[in-house]
C-alpha cells in the first residue's frame, strides 16, 4: 500500500517519545531519524507536501533494522516496521529500485541452487566478473554488505551446504504419525549446515515422516528491501511446492523465516486465491523452538562447564511472541547453567543494517550486545536465526570474548549436544 | 538556513558525522512531546563539554541561538528551537561518571536517562528519588530543564531537591560548575535558579545528584472507587492524618479504560477512578501506616482497596499508571495535557470546573493525577490534523489553567512553560514580577542566545505599571498586611547587642508597616543613594563581608500577619517579620509544625532564617528552608514589591525566584511574606546517643548513612570526657522509631561505641539548640561544608585550629560549625584551601569585623561568582541591598 493510505496510523504518534527506549538504533546513534517517533514524523512530513521523496530519505528508511522493538514501548502499537517497509516500497519506485535489488530477488533467491553456487563461488573470490553478484548476496543479512571482502566470513564459510550434503526428499521418522516438511532456509542452508543436520535429527525423533524442502527464499529479504512484487513471487512459488505436499507440520529453524511464513497471508488482498492457500499454510508453520520445547531432550552430560545464554531473534520475541520456549530448553538441558542476557531481545544489528552502508551503526549496536554478553560470564551464546549466528560470532571475535555462538537445535539434537558443549 | 560557515566550524568542532542539517534534520527536530512546532537549521551531537562550549561559542560568532534537547519529551515545547538555530542534542552524552554510595552521590552526563542511572544505582541499593513517568526516555539534563517531579515526589521532592550540582556552559562559552557533592554552595542558590530554567541560562553538560538508600519495604495499594470526588477526598484524608505515603496517584474512568485496553494493568474497569498509594520505609510500622491509609478510604466512599501481592503485581500497577498518558493516545491521535496544580483539598472542585470545560467544549477527556501533589494532568482527546480542533483545545487548556489558578493553584506543576504556557504566565505573575524574572534573564544571557522565546513571556507595557492581570497589586497586599500587624506584637532586639558593626546607623533605623511603606522606602533610598541592610531579628546582622558604605537599616518588626493558614493543606503564609517561635505557636494549634530548627531560632524572624537559608542538622530528614519553602514576596532594587512561587507543593512557572532569594541575605531585596510547607507534629521525637572515639563514630554513621533505617540527623560533638558524642536522631510515629533507634542501637555497639541513654527531645528545639548558641557566643564561627565521608577526616585534619572550640560536626550533611576564639590567618586560608580540596567549600558565618577587613568570609573567588554579580547589579541597579555584604571576586 502507498504510505498515504497509512495517514490515519501515521497520525495518532502522539509523539511522546516512549519508542526511544529500546530502539537499538536511536540507542546508538541518538538521532531523531533514527527512531520510530522521527520515521513516523518523516512519512507524516512527506505525506502533508511539507518534504519531498528525495535520497535524503534513504538513510531514516533503510537504516531502520524492522525489528519491532519500538511498537513494544508504544501505547498506540504503531507498527512501525510495516509502515517502513512499505514506504522503502514507494521510495524504491519514486528514487530509483536498484539493479542489485533485481538482481537478487530476481535471478538468485528463487532458486536454491543458484544461490548457493553463486554464494560459494563469491566466498571463494573464484571469478573476477563477480563483483555484482558478490554485491547483491551482501544484501543477505546472513552474509552481510562486505561479504565479498570479509575475510572472517570467507574463513567460516561451510565447506558444504546442508542441501548439497543431505539431498531434498523424505526421510523415516521414530515419530507415530506426524508427517513434517522442513523448510530449509538460505541462510541456515549455506552458513549453518551444522544446525540443519542437528534440526534434521530432532524432527526425525518427533515425525513419521520428515521431508527436507527443495524450498527457495521465503522472500522476507525481499521485502524488507521494499520490493513487494518480488516478495509476493517468492511466497507463491513456496505456496505452489508445499501445495504438491500435505505435512501436518512444517518447521523451519531459521526465526526470521518462520515469523515471516507465519505472515504470508497477510502478502494477499482479501478475495486473491492465494490468501486462503496462504492462510491454510501458515497454520501449520513452526518455528523450530516451539517443536524442540516439546520434544524429548537430550540426556547426555557434557563435562565441559557450559554456561549458557540466548539471544532473542527479533522475529521471535516480536515477531512470534516466543521467548519461553528457548529458554526452556535450555534450562532443562543437563549439565548446562543459564543466564539470562541482559537486553535479550534487543536487536543485534545483524537486520539489514548492513545493506545500505550502516556498517558503523551496526557495530555500535553489536558492541551494546556484546558488553551485555560479556556481564553473564557465558561461554556459550545460543540462538536461533543464522543472521543472528553470524553476526553475533562476528561480535565475539571482534570483542575477543571466550564465547562460542550455536543455533540452539545444535544443542537439543542427540548427537550433537555433548560435541557443542565441550 | 544555516551559514556556510558555522556549518564549517560545527563540523570541525564535534566532527562531520555528528552534524546534521537539512530537510530531514529539519523535520525530525522541529517537535518534541508538546503540541509546539519549531526550526530548526542545524543540530549538532556533542560527547563532552568542551565541545558543547565550543559549539555555544561559534553558534554566537554566527549570530544564532542554542537550544539543548535531551530525549524531546517535555510536554510544553521546551526543547523546540523557536527562533531556529542549532539544536544541541545531549543523547549522546550518557556515560556514568561515577557512583559513589558512600559520598550518597552520583555523577553522570547530563543526556543519561533517568532510568539508566536508577538501572545503574539499583544493584548498589540505591535510588535516585524523582522518578517521572517518563524516566525511561527523559535525560537528566532535560529532568534539570523542567524541574521533573514523578509519582515519588510526593514524599522525596522533587529535581530541585536532589540535584547537588552541575557543570554548566554558559551563553559566552565558559564551563562552570555550580554546586557540588557538598550542600549549600556559597553565595546565591545559582543551581536551584538554573533548575527549572528549561535551558535559557545554560546547557547543562554534567549532573551530581544525590542518591539514597532504598527503604526496607514497600506496600502498594490500589484504592478503588466508585466517584472521583471520593477519591480526591480520601487524597486529603490521608494527609491530614500524618501520612506522608511514598505515592498518591489517580486516575479516572477513561485513563482506567485506556489502560486495560492496552497492557491490563489489572485496574476495575467498571471503577469511577483508582489510587495508586505506596508507603515505604522501615518494615515496622509500615503495616499500620498502610492500616490507616485503608481505614481512611473506605471512610471516604471507597469501594475496595487491595495491596498488591508481590513485585510482579507491584510492577504492574505501575506499568499501567507510567504508560496512562501514551494510553490515552489509543483513544484519539493526539491529547493536550494541563499540568495545573492545586491545594489538595481542591481537587474535587478543580475535577468538577475541569469535568465542565471539557463538556463546554466538547472534548473526550481523562484525567491522571499526582494527587497527593494537587498536580493534575486533565488529557483532552483530539486530532491535530483538524485546526479548528487545534484552537479549540488550546482555549480549553487556557480556561483550565484559569479555572485553577482561581483555586489558588499554579499553571505548571512539573511540565514547563516552554512556549505553550508563555502567555499564561500573566495569569499568576504581573508585569513587575515578570520584569524581575527578565532580569536574571538579562544577568545570565543578555543577549538571549540559549533556548529564545520560552519561559517569560514579551513586556506587554501598556497594562500599566504594577499590577497586571493577576488582579493583584502590591497596595492590596500590603494593607492585608497592616490590618494584621496591629493585633500582634513583636520584641524589638535590644539595641547594642543586636547589631554590632558599626557601619550600621541604629537610630536612622526604618520600619516599613506594610510591604507598600517598604517600597516607597526602597524607592526614596534609591533616590537619596542610601543603603539598606534588612533586619530581622538583628542577631545575625554581621553576616557576611563588610560593606564600605554606611547602611541603614530595614527592619521587619512590623510585618507579622498571619495571611492565611490553611491546615488541611499544610501551608502557612506569614509576614517576614514574624518571629519563629510564634510561628511555631500558631501551627501547634492544628498539630503542626515547621521542621527546621535554625541555629539561634529562639530570636530569629522567619524572614531572617530565610534569608540566611539557616537550617540545622534535621534538613537531611525534612530538607533545606529552602527545600520548605512554597512562595515569598520581596521588595526588590526598583522599589517594586515582587511575587516568586505560589502555595502549592509543585509549581514550575517560570524561574525559582524562590530559591534564588532564599539565603540571598538581603542582597537583592527586602523578604516582606513567605509560604512555608509544614507538617504533622511527630509523635516522637528521640535521639539514639553513644559515645566513643571520632574513628568509631565514623564508622557507625557510615553504616547507618547508607542503610535504610531514615535518621532526621547524625551528629557528633565532643563530649566533656574528652572523647566524642555521636547522636542519631528518629522522629515520627513510636512504633517506627522504635524499631530503628532498635537497629541503631547494633550498629553502634557494632563499632565499638559505648551506648548512652536515649534522650526524648522538645520538637521545636531539637537537639542542638544549646550547643548552636554556644557556638556563635564565640567570636569566630566558621561553618565548613564537605561531601558527608570526609567530615570526620576533615576534623581531624583540623584539630589544633577547632581545640576547645564549640563543635557540632553534621555527619549526614556534612557540616562542621565550629565556634573558636582564635583564628589564624594562616588556619583560615588552609581550612578553605583543604575544604575546596575535599569538594567542598568554608564559610565564617560570624568573623571580627577588622579580621573580614582582610578575608572575604566566603573564601577565595570562584569562578561562578560572576554571575552572582551581574544578577546583583541588574536586579539592584543602585547598589540599595547590602553592598559589598555577598562574595567578591575580586577578594585578595
Ligand atoms: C508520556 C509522558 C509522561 C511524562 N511524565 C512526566 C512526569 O511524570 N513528570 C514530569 O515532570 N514530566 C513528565 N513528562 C515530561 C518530560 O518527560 C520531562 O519534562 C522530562 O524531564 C524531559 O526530559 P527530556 O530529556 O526529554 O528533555 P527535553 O524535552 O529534550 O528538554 C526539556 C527542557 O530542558 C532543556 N534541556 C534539555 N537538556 C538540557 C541540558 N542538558 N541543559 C540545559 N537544558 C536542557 C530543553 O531545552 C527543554 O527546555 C512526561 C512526558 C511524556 C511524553
Ligand atoms: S512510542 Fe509510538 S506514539 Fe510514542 S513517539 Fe514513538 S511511535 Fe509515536
Ligand atoms: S523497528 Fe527497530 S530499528 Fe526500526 S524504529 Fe523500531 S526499534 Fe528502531
Amino acid at each position: 500500500m502507498p504510505i498515504e493510505a497509512h495517514y490515519d496510523e501515521i497520525a495518532r504518534c502522539n509523539r511522546c517519545g516512549f519508542c526511544q527506549t529500546a530502539c537499538p538504533v536511536f540507542r546508538s546513534t541518538g538521532r531523531e531519524a533514527g527512531v520510530a517517533r522521527g520515521r513516523i514524523a518523516l512519512l507524516r512530513a512527506i505525506i502533508e507536501k511539507r518534504i519531498d521523496w528525495s535520497a535524503d530519505l534513504e538513510d531514516p528508511l533503510f537504516a531502520c533494522l524492522l525489528c519491532g522493538a519500538c511498537t513494544a514501548h508504544c501505547f498506540p502499537a504503531l507498527p512501525t516496521a510495516d509502515l517502513i517497509t512499505d514506504a522503502r516500497s514507494d521510495y524504491l519506485d519514486r528514487v530509483g529500485r536498484k539493479p542489485l535489488h533485481r538482481l537478487l530477488f530476481d535471478h538468485l533467491l528463487p532458486y536454491p541452487k543458484r544461490l548457493r553456487l553463486a554464494a560459494r563461488a563469491a566466498a571463494l573470490g573464484k571469478r573476477t566478473g563477480m563483483s555484482n553478484i558478490a554485491k547483491a548476496l551482501g544484501l543477505l543479512r546472513f552474509l552481510g554488505r562486505d561479504f565479498p571482502k570479509a575475510e572472517e566470513i570467507v574463513a567460516q564459510f561451510p565447506a558444504q551446504a546442508f542441501r548439497d550434503k543431505v539431498a531434498p526428499g523424505e526421510f523415516p521418522g521414530r515419530g507415530e504419525s506426524l508427517r513434517i516438511g522442513y523448510f530449509v532456509g538460505c541462510g541456515v542452508d549455506i552458513m549453518a549446515p551444522v544446525a540443519a543436520e542437528a534440526t534434521l535429527r530432532l524432527l526425525q525423533t518427533v515425525g513419521k515422516t520428515v521431508t527436507v524442502l527443495d524450498n527457495g527464499c521465503c522472500g522476507l529479504p525481499a521485502l524488507t528491501y521494499g520490493d513487494r512484487k518480488a516478495a509476493r513471487r517468492l511466497a507463491a512459488q513456496n505456496l505452489d511446492l508445499l501445495a504438491s505436499h500435505s505435512f501436518d507440520l512444517v518447521v523451519t529453524d531459521c526465526s526470521s523465516c518462520a515469523s515471516y511464513l507465519k505472515k504470508y497471508p497477510q502478502l494477499f488482498d482479501e478475495g486473491d486465491r492465494r490468501r486462503e492457500q496462504a492462510v491454510a499454510f501458515a497454520a501449520k508453520v513452526r518455528d523450530f523452538v516451539e517443536v524442540a520445547a516439546k520434544a524429548e531432550r537430550p540426556r547426555t552430560t557434557s563435562s565441559a562447564r557450559v554456561v549458557a545464554t540466548y539471544h532473542d531473534p527479533c522475529h521471535a520475541s516480536r515477531g512470534q511472541k516466543i521467548t519461553k520456549d528457548p529458554r526452556d530448553v535450555l534450562r532443562s538441558l543437563p549439565g548446562v547453567e543459564y543466564r539470562e542476557l541482559p537486553e535479550a531481545d534487543w536487536c543485534c544489528g545483524g537486520a539489514g543494517s548492513y545493506a545500505m552502508g550502516h556498517y558503523d551503526l551496526a557495530r555500535q549496536i553489536l558492541e551494546r550486545k556484546m558488553a551485555n554478553v560479556a556481564r553473564t560470564g557465558a561461554n556459550l551464546l545460543v540462538t536461533s536465526c543464522p543472521a543472528c549466528i553470524l553476526q553475533l560470532s562476528y561480535g565475539v571475535r571482534l570483542a575477543k570474548l571466550p564465547v562460542r555462538v550455536c543455533h540452539i537445535s545444535e544443542l537439543c539434537s542427540p548427537a550433537e549436544a555433548g560435541a557443542v558443549c565441550e | 538556513m544555516a551559514n556556510q560557515q558555522l556549518l564549517t566550524d560545527l563540523r570541525r568542532i564535534v566532527g562531520r558525522g555528528q552534524v546534521e542539517t537539512g530537510p530531514v534534520a529539519a523535520a525530525t527536530y522541529s517537535y518534541d512531546a508538546s503540541l509546539a512546532l519549531g526550526e530548526p537549521g542545524t543540530v549538532v551531537f556533542p560527547t563532552d563539554a568542551a565541545q558543547v562550549a565550543a559549539v555555544v561559542k561559534a553558534a554566537a560568532a554566527a549570530g544564532v541561538p542554542c537550544t539543548a534537547r535531551g530525549f524531546g519529551t517535555n510536554l510544553s515545547g521546551g526543547s523546540i528551537p523557536a527562533r531556529g538555530g542549532v539544536v544541541v542534542c545531549l543523547s549522546r552524552m550518557n556515560r556514568i561518571v561515577s557512583i559513589d554510595p558512600a559520598r550518597r552521590c552520583a555523577t553522570v552526563q547530563a543526556g543519561l536517562t533517568n532510568l539508566d542511572l536508577q538501572n545503574a544505582l539499583a544493584p548498589l541499593g540505591f535510588f535516585y528519588a524523582p522518578d517521572p513517568a517518563s524516566q525511561k526516555v527523559s535525560t537528566l539534563g532535560g529532568n534539570i530543564g523542567e524541574n521533573s517531579g514523578g509519582p515519588h515526589c510526593l514524599k522525596y521532592g522533587v529535581t530541585s531537591n536532589h540535584v547537588l550540582g552541575m557543570q554548566v556552559v554558559l551563553a559566552d562559552g565558559e564551563i562552570v560548575r555550580l554546586g557540588e557533592a557538598a550542600f549549600d554552595p556559597l553565595g546565591l542558590d545559582l543551581r536551584g535558579l538554573f533548575i527549572g530554567s528549561e535551558g535559557t541560562f545554560g546547557i547543562v553538560t554534567e549532573v551530581t545528584v544525590r542518591i539514597m538508600p532504598k527503604s526496607e519495604s514497600i506496600i502498594t495499594m490500589l484504592a478503588v472507587y466508585d466517584r472521583l470526588g471520593d477519591a480526591a477526598r480520601s487524597v486529603a484524608g490521608i494527609i491530614a492524618r500524618g501520612i506522608v505515603p511514598a505515592t498518591l496517584e489517580m486516575m479516572d474512568s477513561p485513563v482506567i479504560n485506556a489502560v486495560e485496553d492496552s497492557i491490563r494493568a489489572g485496574y476495575p474497569r467498571d471503577a469511577a477512578a483508582v489510587l495508586i498509594i505506596e508507603v515505604e520505609g522501615p518494615a515496622a510500622g509500615l503495616k499500620e501506616q498502610a492500616a490507616k491509609i485503608q481505614e481512611v478510604c473506605l471512610a471516604n466512599g471507597c469501594r475496595n482497596i487491595r495491596e498488591a501481592k508481590d513485585a510482579a503485581e507491584r510492577d504492574q500497577l505501575w506499568a499501567g499508571r507510567r504508560g496512562a498518558f501514551g494510553a490515552i493516545a489509543r483513544i484519539a491521535p493526539n491529547y493536550l495535557v494541563a499540568d495545573c496544580s492545586v491545594p489538595r483539598t481542591r481537587l474535587p472542585e478543580a475535577l468538577e470546573r475541569v469535568a465542565a470545560i471539557v463538556a463546554r467544549y466538547e472534548f473526550k477527556a481523562g484525567n491522571v493525577l499526582h494527587a497527593g501533589d494537587g498536580n493534575l494532568h486533565p488529557l483532552l482527546l483530539f486530532d491535530a490534523r483538524n485546526h479548528e480542533h487545534l484552537e479549540r483545545v488550546h482555549h480549553a487548556g487556557r480556561e483550565i489553567m484559569e479555572a485553577c489558578v482561581a483555586l489558588g493553584g499554579t499553571i505548571t506543576g512539573e511540565h514547563g512553560v516552554g512556549v505553550e504556557k508563555l502567555e499564561a504566565m500573566r495569569l499568576i505573575f504581573n508585569d513587575d514580577d515578570l520584569d524581575f524574572q527578565r532580569s536574571l534573564r538579562r544577568a545570565i544571557d543578555p543577549a538571549e542566545r540559549l533556548n529564545p522565546g520560552k519561559v517569560i513571556p514579551a513586556p506587554t507595557r501598556s497594562s500599566g505599571q504594577a499590577g497586571g492581570e493577576s488582579g493583584r497589586s502590591p497596595m492590596e497586599c500590603g494593607s492585608e498586611a497592616t490590618a494584621f500587624a496591629g493585633a500582634r506584637t513583636s520584641v524589638p532586639p535590644t539595641a547594642g547587642a543586636a547589631l554590632p558593626h558599626s557601619t550600621h546607623s541604629e537610630e536612622k533605623s526604618l520600619l516599613p508597616s506594610d510591604a507598600a511603606e517598604a517600597c516607597e522606602m526602597v524607592r526614596a533610598a534609591a533616590t537619596s543613594g542610601t543603603a539598606l541592610l534588612p533586619v530581622g531579628g538583628g542577631r545575625r546582622a554581621e553576616y557576611g563581608n563588610v560593606s564600605s558604605r554606611e547602611l541603614t537599616p530595614l527592619r521587619t518588626d512590623k510585618l507579622t500577619a498571619t495571611v492565611e493558614h490553611d491546615p488541611p493543606n499544610q501551608f502557612i503564609t506569614v509576614g517576614a517579620g514574624l518571629r519563629w517561635a510564634k510561628l511555631q505557636e500558631i501551627l501547634a494549634a492544628d498539630r503542626q509544625w515547621l521542621p527546621v530548627r535554625p541555629p539561634l531560632a529562639d530570636g530569629c524572624t522567619v524572614g531572617g532564617m530565610v534569608a540566611l537559608a539557616a537550617c540545622g542538622p534535621e534538613r537531611y530528614r525534612f530538607g533545606a528552608v529552602r527545600d520548605r519553602l512554597l512562595g515569598l514576596r520581596f521588595v526588590s532594587g526598583a522599589g517594586r514589591l515582587i511575587a516568586a512561587g505560589g502555595k502549592v507543593v509543585k509549581n514550575v512557572a517560570g524561574y525559582d525566584v524562590t530559591r534564588l532569594i532564599a539565603g540571598s541575605a538581603g542582597t537583592l531585596g527586602l523578604i516582606t511574606e513567605l509560604t512555608f510547607n509544614v507538617l504533622s507534629i511527630p509523635e516522637v521525637s528521640r535521639a539514639a546517643v553513644a559515645r566513643g572515639s571520632l574513628a568509631q563514630v565514623a564508622v557507625a554513621a557510615g553504616e547507618l548513612l547508607t542503610s535504610n533505617v531514615e535518621p532526621a540527623f547524625v551528629t557528633v560533638a565532643p563530649d566533656t570526657a574528652g572523647g566524642w558524642r555521636l547522636a542519631v536522631g528518629f522522629e515520627g510515629f513510636e512504633t517506627t522509631v522504635k524499631w530503628q533507634i532498635d537497629r541503631c542501637r547494633s550498629v553502634q555497639q557494632r563499632a565499638g561505641l559505648t551506648v548512652a541513654d536515649d534522650v526524648n527531645y522538645p520538637v521545636y528545639d531539637g537537639l542542638h539548640a544549646g550547643t548552636f548558641t554556644e557556638i556563635f557566643a564565640r567570636p569566630f564561627v566558621l561553618r565548613v561544608d564537605l561531601p558527608p565521608d570526609v567530615v570526620t577526616a576533615f576534623v581531624t585534619q583540623f584539630e589544633r585550629v577547632v581545640a576547645g572550640a564549640s563543635l557540632l560536626v553534621d555527619l549526614a550533611c556534612g557540616r562542621v560549625s565550629a565556634g573558636v576564639d582564635r583564628l589564624a590567618d594562616g588556619d583560615w586560608t588552609a581550612v578553605c584551601a583543604a575544604a575546596a580540596k575535599a569538594g567542598g567549600h568554608a564559610i565564617l558565618e560570624k568573623a571580627p569585623a577588622e579580621f573580614k577587613q582582610r578575608y572575604d568570609v566566603f573564601g577565595p573567588p570562584r569562578p561562578e561568582w560572576r554571575l552572582i554579580q551581574r544578577i546583583k547589579r541588574e536586579t539592584d541597579p543602585h547598589d540599595i541591598f547590602c553592598p559589598g555584604r555577598g562574595p567578591r571576586t575580586n577578594a585578595h
